[in-house]
């Protein structure tokens, strides 16, 4: 029975004491996540902000308060604007900011929420565009030419523009800003599409024009190689017909030299061959050879 | 004294809940060890195949490199809330974002020959064209610690991020170049600087592809791209037809010098060999001429009149002159090589021997 009550005691104290523990841990401890900052305010008045993630601790309410804010990175995209460049264009653009909170008193103290710092933001982010792009010709922005681009500087200056001033005023940290849309004004467009129509025409009839000349000169360089080619042929077959009409002249020469008058005599009767056809009529003495055997005569 | 009779005092108000404490303990002492047990365990977390764990342990991230603070598939041994806080992230599982912030829209055909920037996407080129484009991308988390804890929300950074590094690399190429064969270089272009926006951003994000599934000028002026198309096909044609007549005549003229060539050859070759034999024959005739001059000769004259006398369409045959050896007014009328008519012709030897 003592036993029992002693161990009821000790249930009852440990009970107690955990419940005292976790109250008292829950009134002072601040669990400061990662991407997260707490802003301690005592009786109302700022006295810390906890930016580094882990355990921190307050005196308890209503002495201390805490706030918690949220320090990840955050995309605004601001209005479409419209402006002048520096070469009398009208454009309209569009930039988006990545920002997250650098100074968690300073943001606090003069914006306190996401929505209002943007509303700020909005505001710095249109006279910066303003004042840079008016100092740029739109070919900085878009062109074919690579040294008439300048997109990094003029993000540059816009961020150089915006982010002290961010920076200061509202303990907002800009990270970049970038040109997210350029465009004309609705009334440009038409303009625009009638400069679009006539390139278009100019490039049908450039292909054209092209194509025909280029089609010629493959047709053309065909022909004259194809000419080329043949007169090489006709040349090559005529000097290897020369050479073997020369061969064929000297082998008749080296037979004939042998006995020239033999070759005369066979040559002429080769030509009576030849010349005699089956359309020749002769007229012979009937003295000559063979009729002259009929009339018991021989030929001299 | 009057700390005695606090404490009974105390002790008189916390009787109930010391009552009441006690009987639970005896009656529910093995469910509140489990449930104790089960808290204890509770941080356990089993990290499937596709996904990392990150531990925030108080808050902060455990680890101080990017291979410490990661945790791979297999069980993860936490410790349960609040103490340690564990992030799960799929980190390779590829998503999808459809960006159209540049994309025409049902709303152009309402335009006529122009168009609102306000209602209507759209870019323009580097030669101050309109072009419209309309993408996919497909991204999964790189970095889980910047994804879940310092980068902007994913959809919104990547949407913001690529549609500014597709605004800016159409802005630096001319139309003709983007919507024929540029297309590749516009996606590379636009990617690599769309990571560059994601990382500076911390997003935690890799791009993995990014897909145009719509890029064309505004739909006022389809026509006259077409009839630029046309005009390219066109010219593509003519010169594929040129180049086909130069593959074909080319060839050809090659074919028929080498016929030449070879039927020279051909030649060359028959008349050698038949010269040749010419020759031989000739030296073999000639020997036997020398041999027998007089019969050989007698033979071949004889036989060389035998052929052209049987050769001969007509043959007539006159008497010899008188005996003075002169003819006087003869005349030989030979038939005409065409039926049913004939041609007189006369014959006159002026010295009167045929």
């Amino acid at each position: 029975m003592a036993n029992e009550v002693t161990s009821q005691r000790w249930l009852r104290g440990i009970v107690g004491t955990v419940a005292l523990l976790a109250i008292a841990f829950y009134a002072t401890a601040l669990v400061v996540h990662e991407g997260q900052a707490v802003l301690v305010t005592r009786f109302g008045r700022p006295v810390r902000a906890d930016t580094r993630a882990g355990l921190h601790w307050k005196l308890p309410w209503p002495i201390d308060q805490a706030t918690w804010l949220d320090m990840r990175r955050r995309v605004y995209e601001g209005g479409h604007t419209e402006m002048l460049t520096r070469d009398k264009k009208n454009v309209i653009v569009r930039t988006f900011v990545v920002w997250r909170i650098g100074d968690v008193l300073a943001f606090a103290q003069s914006i306190g929420e996401e929505r209002e710092a943007e509303g700020k933001l909005d505001g710095l982010l249109t006279n910066a565009a303003i004042s840079t792009l008016g100092e740029h010709d739109l070919s900085a922005i878009v062109s074919t030419n690579e040294k008439d681009l300048q997109v990094d500087q003029i993000e540059a200056e816009l961020l150089a523009g915006t982010a002290p001033a961010a920076r200061q005023s509202y303990g907002v940290e800009i990270e970049q800003i970038r040109l997210e849309r350029v465009a004309l004004p609705e009334e440009n467009v038409k303009a625009v599409f009638e400069q679009m129509r006539a390139e278009r025409h100019q490039y049908a009839a450039k292909f054209r024009a092209e194509g025909e000349r280029e089609a010629s000169r493959i047709r053309s360089e065909a022909e004259l190689e194809a000419a080329r080619i043949l007169a090489q042929g006709a040349e090559q077959a005529a000097r290897i017909r020369g050479q073997s009409a020369a061969e064929v002249a000297k082998t008749y020469a080296d037979a004939h030299r042998v006995d020239p008058e033999l070759y005369r005599f066979t040559r002429s009767l080769e030509s009576l061959g030849q010349l005699v056809t089956s359309d020749t009529s002769l007229v012979l003495r009937t003295d000559a050879e063979p009729f002259s055997l009929l009339q018991g005569k021989e030929s001299k | 004294m009057r700390g005695t009779g606090g404490t009974s005092e105390l002790a008189r108000l916390g009787a109930p809940i010391a009552h009441l404490l006690d009987a639970a303990w005896s009656r529910m002492h093995w469910w509140v060890g489990a449930m104790a047990l089960l808290y204890a365990i509770s941080g356990i977390t089993v990290i499937r195949a596709d996904e990392v764990a990150i531990v925030q342990r108080w808050g902060r991230l455990v680890g101080n490199t990017k291979a410490t603070q990661e945790h791979g598939p297999g069980l993860l041994f936490a410790l349960p809330r609040p103490v340690d806080q564990v992030v799960r992230v799929k980190i390779k599982h590829v998503w999808e974002l459809p960006i159209e912030t540049l994309a025409t829209s049902a709303a152009e055909a309402g335009y006529g020959d122009t168009l609102d920037p306000l209602v209507v996407g759209y870019a323009l080129s580097g030669d101050q064209n309109i072009v419209h484009v309309a993408m996919i991308a497909r991204y999964r988390v790189r970095d889980p610690a910047d994804w879940a804890f310092y980068g902007p929300k994913a959809d919104e950074i990547l949407r913001v991020a690529v549609t500014a590094a597709m605004v800016r690399s159409l802005g630096e190429m001319g139309v003709d170049h983007v919507l024929a064969d540029g297309r590749k270089d516009l996606i590379e272009t636009a990617s690599r600087r769309a990571q560059a926006g994601l990382d500076a951003a911390h997003s935690g994000l890799a791009l993995v592809s990014l897909e145009l599934t719509y890029l064309a000028p505004p739909r006022a002026l389809a026509k006259d791209f077409d009839a630029v198309q046309s005009a390219y096909i066109e010219t593509e044609t003519k010169k594929k037809n040129a180049l086909a007549f130069a593959q074909t005549v080319v060839p050809r003229a090659h074919a028929e010098a080498d016929a030449s060539v070879q039927a020279a050859r051909g030649d060359a070759v028959a008349a050698q060999a038949r010269a040749k034999g010419d020759a031989e024959a000739f030296l073999a005739l000639e020997r036997e001429y020398q041999a027998n001059p007089v019969v050989v000769r007698e033979r071949l004259y004889r036989d060389g009149v035998e052929k052209a006398i049987g050769r001969a369409r007509e043959v007539r045959w006159i008497p010899p002159p008188p005996a003075g050896g002169r003819y006087e007014g003869l005349r030989v009328t030979l038939e005409s090589e065409k039926a049913g008519t004939t041609q007189p012709s006369a014959v006159r030897s002026p010295e009167g021997t045929p």
